[in-house]
């Protein structure tokens, strides 16, 4: 227990930084006389690196977490900010499978999965993570073995079916925050539910790790918590100028910190840091992409294994997603918190989550979202295997373009599984839409 | 949806009628205000109507074929619509329907809560339950009368032991499944009292000893359509001898006894009696010994699993069900539907084949 503590802190103090930086001077000679050809694209972000560092560091310390200290599987929806006193390592499966749909690898490992019997019209982050699980195959080296299994229902229903079968193969404890869906108004006694479960869920974390919640401590890391979200809304917020000064794409990769590491003084450092650099850069007309014509709006996760070509198709006609709904959201939930009523204020934040609410709030955020932004058009993912997410599209997509005289697009894809989308299909459908500008 | 009977059931017992989407419900609310129920699994067969086109092809049957039958006009005859807190997709149609077009009556939510028992979830499901009859009473326009609470609990107590008695005693019945099965699904819409004389009658058939000759299989799933599986399945030499239909036996509630004390807490322990289901978020290793004592139980030579397209909640549970029939040594035959009308050739053939080799004891 003792050398594997050593080993956890070492990776992350020590090791970890020294590794990286050799890793990123290694890249930079090989990139080393490579001409870069014309890119549609302003000169990358500067905070890449750091973003890389922090996130590299983050699962390099998980690959030496377990036995170290205990260490949580966590839906991106969870109240964290409960674990993170107690010394929890915190996996997040979501981001985890983002990574592996970056790398392409989730073909591979939903066929592991479908083997064992789970359907391939399941959620692909489940798929991904489940033959991950099987597998034991990470593009991160190795993930830590949870000793407890943390999900909260404010995203989809899908994710407690999926805790239930992680839980069932690592034989851990769940526990569960159930969050009632919010029609109109939240009522009473669902957000009474919630907050009763909030404390049960803390005996059970005590109960497993053997140490006392410290209130001033929760009320420090929310306080960090509502910096982080600020921050991140802030971030996002500097799109608003004109050209962005970022891409919508970028976004979905910087929000791995806020998703992961919310609540730590490293993720709010780091969003310091991009957001004076996108202030720089508004400040001196740089923009995300070269020559911004078109200003898009993106609805749902991203297509993760074809960000960039897609990016690209539309950065090279001068189109940029300068919002998403998905980005958006982590910094819309934050804006509740209160550390002076750190369990109140978590009830309300983790409740009015942009999944757990009905389609009319869904439609005021993106009519919101389409006028700060001034949206010229916007593309709505229909991701076959996340179904809270797009059901409604069909009708958002009608009542945007009524509402608001924007063009609307309906793109047909899955967020993590690339054999659900068909490049020339969906390239053609993007170009008409482009082409319908014009 | 039986028009005809809804109408009637208005007109001659001032009864109000509300559509109710699968799968589990404070149904003894509902007739203890005097409110049919109609329950609305689909409806099956294609969608009718063009407003199913509002949902993607990837979300499940059920979900489109209700929104196209509710959004056309085909569902006018109800008072109200009751979506119960099941899935994702559930969830999404009770936010699209209401708010963007195509149901203009009351919809009401009951959001069961999720996973086992809790003092948080105990606690919360009675205030959902006392929360839901307060919005019936603004449909009904009348109170609830504790009194008539219990008797409708004490009447669907007795409906689910008959339920419970024909379905352990299905060797020693005379009928065939597919006789059985429209029985029971008969409780989808039927006035309860009127089910209840039914299901008398058929407990009264119950034989002292076997009369069914067939292979025994069990059979788990969302809801059986096409109904033409069982008589494929009687024609091809088995009977379905151990049920876990999410409409059928997972909503069977072992509970006998006077009903005591407050009914909302007596409706409370009855949600956390159920057998494990994945629409409630059960546990799949407490189902997976609820099945393996069923298969154990009811000597089932072969499992049949029966769900539909793009369901999350039971098709997550596949590879559980599966380890369960390997557990006893069963063979299992996996179906995928979208709520056909007739059962495929293929389908036919598979089920066919599955029976000639669990009669002939070849293992899978
Ligand atoms: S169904 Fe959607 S919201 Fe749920 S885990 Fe999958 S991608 Fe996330
Ligand atoms: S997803 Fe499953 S539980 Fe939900 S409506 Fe469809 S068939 Fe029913």
């Amino acid at each position: 227990m003792i050398t594997r503590r050593i080993q956890y802190e070492l990776a992350g103090r020590v090791f970890g930084p020294a590794l990286l930086s050799f890793e990123a001077w290694q890249k930079r000679l090989k990139r080393r006389g490579k001409k870069r050809g014309p890119s549609p694209f302003g000169p990358p972000l500067e905070s890449v690196k750091k973003l890389k560092e922090v996130m590299s560091l983050h699962y390099l310390e998980g690959r030496y977490a377990d036995g170290a200290v205990p260490v949580a599987w966590v839906t991106s929806g969870f109240p964290v900010e409960l674990l993170r006193p107690l010394g929890f390592h915190t996996v997040y499966p979501e981001n985890h499978g983002a990574l592996c749909g970056v790398q392409r690898i989730v073909p591979e490992l939903s066929d592991a999965a479908e083997k064992e019997g789970w359907s391939r019209d399941l959620c692909s982050y489940a798929r991904t993570d489940l033959g991950s699980v099987l597998l034991g195959k990470t593009p991160a080296g190795r993930l830590p073995k949870p000793d407890l299994l943390a999900c909260c229902t404010n995203i989809c229903q899908t994710v407690l079916y999926w805790y239930r079968c992680l839980a069932d193969h690592f034989r851990v404890p769940l526990v569960l925050l159930d969050t009632p869906y919010v029609y109109g108004e939240a009522r009473p006694h669902h957000l009474e539910y919630v907050r009763d479960q909030l404390g049960e869920l803390i005996e059970v974390v005590e109960k497993l790790t053997g140490k006392r919640v410290d209130m001033d401590e929760i009320v420090g890391i929310v306080r960090k918590a509502r910096e982080g979200t600020r921050l991140w809304g802030e971030c996002l917020a500097t799109a608003r100028a004109r050209p962005a000064p970022w891409t919508g794409i970028d976004g979905f990769f910087h929000l791995a910190p806020i998703v992961t590491l919310r609540g730590s003084e490293e993720c709010n450092a780091y969003y310091r840091l991009l957001l004076d650099e996108l202030g720089d850069r508004v400040k001196r007309g740089i923009g995300g992409i070269v020559d911004e014509r078109r200003r898009l709006l993106w609805d749902n996760l991203p297509m993760w294994y074809g960000v960039r070509e897609l990016s690209t198709l539309l950065a090279e006609r001068g189109f940029n997603f300068v919002c998403t709904t998905y980005t958006n959201a982590w910094a819309e939930a934050g804006s509740r918190i209160d550390p002076a009523d750190p369990m109140g204020s978590a009830v309300l934040a983790y409740t009015h989550i942009i999944l757990n609410q009905d389609l009319p709030n869904r439609l005021d955020i993106m009519r919101r979202l389409s006028k700060d932004y001034s949206v010229d058009g916007a593309v709505l993912h229909s991701d076959r295997s996340c179904k809270p997410y797009s059901i409604g599209q069909i009708d958002l997509k009608e009542r945007l373009a009524r509402e608001l005289g924007i063009r609307v697009l309906i793109l047909e894809a899955d967020h993590n599984d690339q054999r659900a989308w068909s490049p020339e299909q969906g390239n053609t459908r993007l170009g008409a839409f482009m082409e319908s500008f014009s | 949806m039986r028009r005809a009977y809804i109408e009637e059931q208005k007109r001659e017992h001032g009864r109000k009628a509300i559509a109710v989407l699968p799968v589990h419900y404070p149904k003894e609310i509902l007739t203890a205000m005097d409110v049919l129920a109609v329950e609305m699994w689909g409806p099956p067969g294609p969608p009718r109507g063009a407003e199913a086109g509002r949902l993607q092809t990837y979300v499940c049957a059920v979900a489109r074929n209700a929104l196209a039958f509710m959004a056309s006009g085909k569902a006018d005859v109800v008072d109200a619509v009751l979506f119960p807190h099941t899935c994702d997709s559930i969830q999404g149609l009770a936010t699209l329907l209401p708010d963007f077009g195509g149901w203009n009556k009351p919809a009401l939510r009951y959001l069961h809560p999720k996973g086992e028992a809790r003092p948080s979830s105990r606690a919360f499901v009675e205030k959902e339950l006392v929360s839901l009859a307060t919005d019936l009473e603004s449909v009904t326009g009348r109170p609830l009368d504790t009194e008539r609470l219990r008797w409708a609990i004490a009447l669907h107590r007795e409906i689910d032991g008959l339920k419970a008695q024909l379905l352990a005693g299905r060797p020693r019945l005379p009928m065939d499944d597919g006789a059985l099965y429209a029985l029971l699904r008969r409780g989808e819409y039927l006035w309860p009292e009127e089910h209840l004389v039914e299901l008398r009658a058929a407990r009264d058939q119950l034989r002292a000893d076997p009369v069914q000759t067939g292979v025994p299989v069990a059979i788990t799933g969302y809801v059986p359509e096409p109904m033409s599986i069982f008589a494929t399945l009687n024609g091809a030499g088995a009977f379905v001898a151990a049920d876990d239909y999410a409409a059928i036996g997972r909503r069977v509630v072992p509970q006998d006894g006077p009903v005591e004390g407050d009914p909302f807490a007596v409706l409370r322990d009855r949600t956390f009696a159920a057998p494990p289901c994945p629409t409630r978020a059960s546990d799949p290793r407490i189902r997976a010994r609820h099945l393996e004592s069923l298969f154990g139980r009811t000597g089932v030579k072969g499992v049949i699993v029966h769900e539909p397209k793009f369901c999350e909640p039971e098709l997550f549970d596949v590879p559980a069900v599966k380890r369960s029939a390997a557990a006893r040594g069963l063979p299992l035959l996996l179906l995928e539907g979208e709520l056909e009308l007739e059962l495929s050739a293929q389908t036919v053939t598979r089920i066919e084949a599955f029976v000639e080799m669990v009669s002939t004891g070849r293992a899978a």
